[in-house]
């Protein structure tokens, strides 16, 4: 007992100490990925100060960090958001209010991406958040492939063939019959769907605004599955993720197994949809094996995916500092065209962009300017259809479709599942009869 | 004789400032929330009041009686194998004409499932699962068992059975552990006296083991019905933490994370809790009496 309660004071004594030697940060900044790191390091040895960059995962990032801004305590100095819930959060008194003296940060408009800029000002027309990326997305394939069943694996050629939906489904047949299969899933094929017809989820009346573009999802998604264009492997699976390096099982014992036995269990997979940071934080990760081998092209509408926001918290006390912080990150021409060369990330700072963009070639890419694609891709974007419900509604829209491809719904009543959780989820929003 | 000893109150006054902040407080809270609109953004004070309408909805809320019976099922299926599991092994462990050895060994590897972190075994079983890539399916291919494979998460039946058989897998040591010491606890004497009187296996069981392990079966019935009726990670992480298949796996507390904490419903949220709160309070009760029936 005796050692128990010396053990216990001891403890407590380093405890206590650790907590009194440790030097407070200058500056706190929390986000929900570890790619802050590297500009904070820069920033530590350009201002000689010390910066703590606090990461909360994703899954637990709003509800987290969202009591601390909402009860004041606990809060960091600077911090980032998603497109997510970027709408929801700018509304609130969280941002500080980056139009005002002294930041004025709208005379930098000019400089960026207008549907970025246009996302980080809240319903007032004050700047909260701003970003430095911008996130179009396209369809990332694998030249070997291509060469051998296309016969070219040149961008513009297979945009080309890419540019409609009957198009993308040729390839797909072609790539069938070479036992390669077109996407890993038929989540692949959802941004094009909407992408002919941009609407937003809900309107300004609150009401659902469903599509004919949209509803068409759930016949090619079926038309994937049905005609095995797809390799059955959900995105962010581990058999997704396994489909960028090599073959991947695939049939396992179908009724309509192939003749071809050997051919039969296994399977590659020609191309996938990303955005563009999907080339810096999942392929150049998980696809080293076929470094090279990629190249990456436009499908048959423009979309884009994702995208992270900064700014700083209104009761900060370091609003000087997290200011010049948050001014590098996004406005210094010098640190960013660092960061280009070094992650590969498209940005919305136009200065930047095009100085990169006039020479370059990604390695990965075998050697393509995918700058020059992107800002292109970038320029179709329409960011008028964002709302603060997309991600949850996509979510709710895709997992009907799932149900439907897979033979448990008929496409009615995914439909009607679908406005029914809808509603549940948001009771002011009106669904169609 | 003195009036009374004061000093008792300070000796408990950690715990019950404690309680009262972080248990007490909140419940009262959660209960205020509940008879509102509250977002979880813009401060509980710009909330509108909206008196008994969370509640109201609550009891035509499909959605909330489809999570309601699907834990149920979960939850039953699960305990009815891991008590199985569980007392088998108890007994087996326990039997004084076996006299098995290893026991020490066995506790801690029939434990050993229960200290691995959910998320893991969500991930482990969601790869072993898969029904185009996974270990299961081409294990029961080549053994011939089945010609096709089978689409387990697909399937609200087989989603539910996943979840309940990887839950008792889980938690059949810790039962095991409970009821063994619960066992060892029974007087020799019982066994002995009843040997010699020429009673077997079953009848020892019926009759000794059975009513002598009354309390410890209750205690693990209790803690496990409250366990049960929270059971959320593994629904929310096997599946899209929607309640796919279909909602088969739309569990009481993943329907009140989603409605708190995805769609911004703080004040519904609220509402599940209570509801889920006096499904709890009945439940237990129900398990209290029939237990004790006798004895009253």
């Amino acid at each position: 007992m005796k050692n128990f309660v010396s053990i216990l004071t001891l403890i407590g004594v380093l405890f206590i100490l650790s907590a009194c030697s440790e030097d407070e940060p200058d500056l706190i900044v929390t986000s929900f990925t570890d790619e802050l790191q590297e500009p904070i390091e820069y920033f530590e040895q350009l201002h000689d100060v010390k910066v703590d960059l606090q990461i909360i995962p994703t899954e637990n990032y709003v509800n987290t960090l969202r009591p601390a801004l909402e009860s004041g305590s606990g809060a960091p100095d600077v911090f980032t958001g998603e497109i997510v819930y970027l709408k929801d959060w700018i509304e609130q008194d969280y941002w500080e209010n980056l139009s005002q003296e002294p930041y004025n940060v709208d005379e930098w408009r000019d400089d960026y991406m207008e549907y970025v800029w246009d996302l980080g000002i809240n319903s007032n027309g004050e700047v909260r958040a701003v970003s430095w990326q911008t996130t179009p997305g396209g369809i990332y394939y694998r030249r070997s492939i291509a060469q051998e069943v296309l016969g070219t694996d040149d961008p513009e050629q297979i945009g080309q063939m890419f540019s409609t939906m009957e198009g993308l489904m040729e390839v797909g047949e072609n790539m069938k019959q070479h036992n390669y299969r077109l996407f890993p899933d038929e989540g692949s094929i959802a941004p094009y769907t909407n992408g002919a017809n941009p609407q937003p989820w809900v309107n300004e009346n609150d009401e659902l605004v469903m599509t004919e573009e949209r509803l068409a999802y759930f016949d090619y998604a079926k038309e994937l599955r049905e005609k095995q264009y797809t390799a059955l492997a959900p995105a962010w699976s581990p058999a997704w993720y396994a489909s960028f390096t090599g073959p991947i099982s695939y049939n396992v014992g179908w009724d309509e197994i192939d003749e071809d036995a050997d051919q039969s269990d296994q399977t590659e997979v020609f191309a996938v949809s990303l955005p563009t940071w999907g080339l810096h934080s999942v392929l150049k990760e998980e696809a080293q094996e076929t470094a090279g081998d990629w190249a990456v092209t436009n499908g048959p509408t423009p979309y884009f995916q994702g995208g992270t926001w900064i700014g700083m918290y209104k009761d900060s006390e370091n609003k000087d500092l997290a200011f010049e912080f948050i001014k590098m990150l996004v406005n210094d021409q010098e640190f960013l065209t660092e960061w280009v060369m070094e992650t590969g990330d498209v940005l919305s700072y136009y200065p930047v962009m095009e100085e990169v963009a006039a020479d370059y070639a990604d390695e990965f890419l075998g050697g393509q300017n995918h700058y020059d694609f992107f800002i292109e891709r970038a320029e179709e974007i329409d960011a008028s259809t964002v709302t603060r419900y997309d991600q949850q509604i996509d979510e709710l829209f895709g997992t009907q479709v799932g149900a439907y491809v897979e033979g448990n719904l008929t496409k009615e009543e995914a439909i009607e599942e679908f406005y029914s959780q809808v509603v549940n989820a948001y009771p002011n929003i009106v669904v169609p009869e | 004789m003195k009036k009374g000893n004061h000093q008792a109150y300070l000796f408990i006054a950690p715990f019950v400032i404690v309680f009262l902040i972080f248990n007490i407080y909140p419940i009262f809270l959660t209960f205020y929330y509940s008879l509102t609109d509250y977002t979880g953004m813009g401060g509980i004070e710009n909330a509108r009041f909206i008196g008994v309408d969370n509640y109201i909805r609550l009891f035509s809320d499909r959605y909330f009686y489809q999570a309601f019976f699907n834990t149920i099922r979960i939850w039953g299926f699960n305990f009815i194998v891991q008590m199985l599991i569980a007392l088998g092994l108890a007994l087996l462990f326990s039997d004084i004409r076996l006299k098995l050895k290893g026991v020490g060994l066995f506790r801690a590897l029939f434990y050993l499932p229960n200290i691995i972190t959910i998320a893991s075994v969500a991930l482990l079983f969601s790869i072993l699962l898969d029904w185009n890539h996974g270990g299961l399916n081409q294990m029961l291919l080549s053994l011939g068992f089945i010609d096709r494979p089978i689409n387990w998460l697909n399937s609200p039946a087989y989603a539910q059975s996943a979840v309940a058989l990887i839950g008792a897998w889980m938690w059949f040591g810790n039962s095991f552990i409970v009821l063994l010491a619960g066992i060892s606890g029974i007087s020799k004497d019982f066994y002995e006296a009843a040997l010699i009187d020429g009673a077997n296996w079953w009848q020892s069981f019926k009759f000794i083991t059975i009513p002598q392990l009354k309390p410890i079966l209750l205690y693990v019935l209790i803690t496990s019905i409250i366990g049960g009726l929270q059971i959320f990670d593994l629904p929310m992480l096997l599946t899209d933490g929607n309640g796919s298949p279909q909602g088969a796996l739309n569990t009481m507390v993943l329907y009140l994370y989603n409605q708190a904490f995805k769609y911004n419903n703080f004040g519904y949220g609220a509402t599940i809790a209570y509801g889920l709160f006096f499904i709890t309070v009945i439940f237990s009760a129900i398990t209290f009496r029939t237990m004790y029936r006798k004895q009253v």
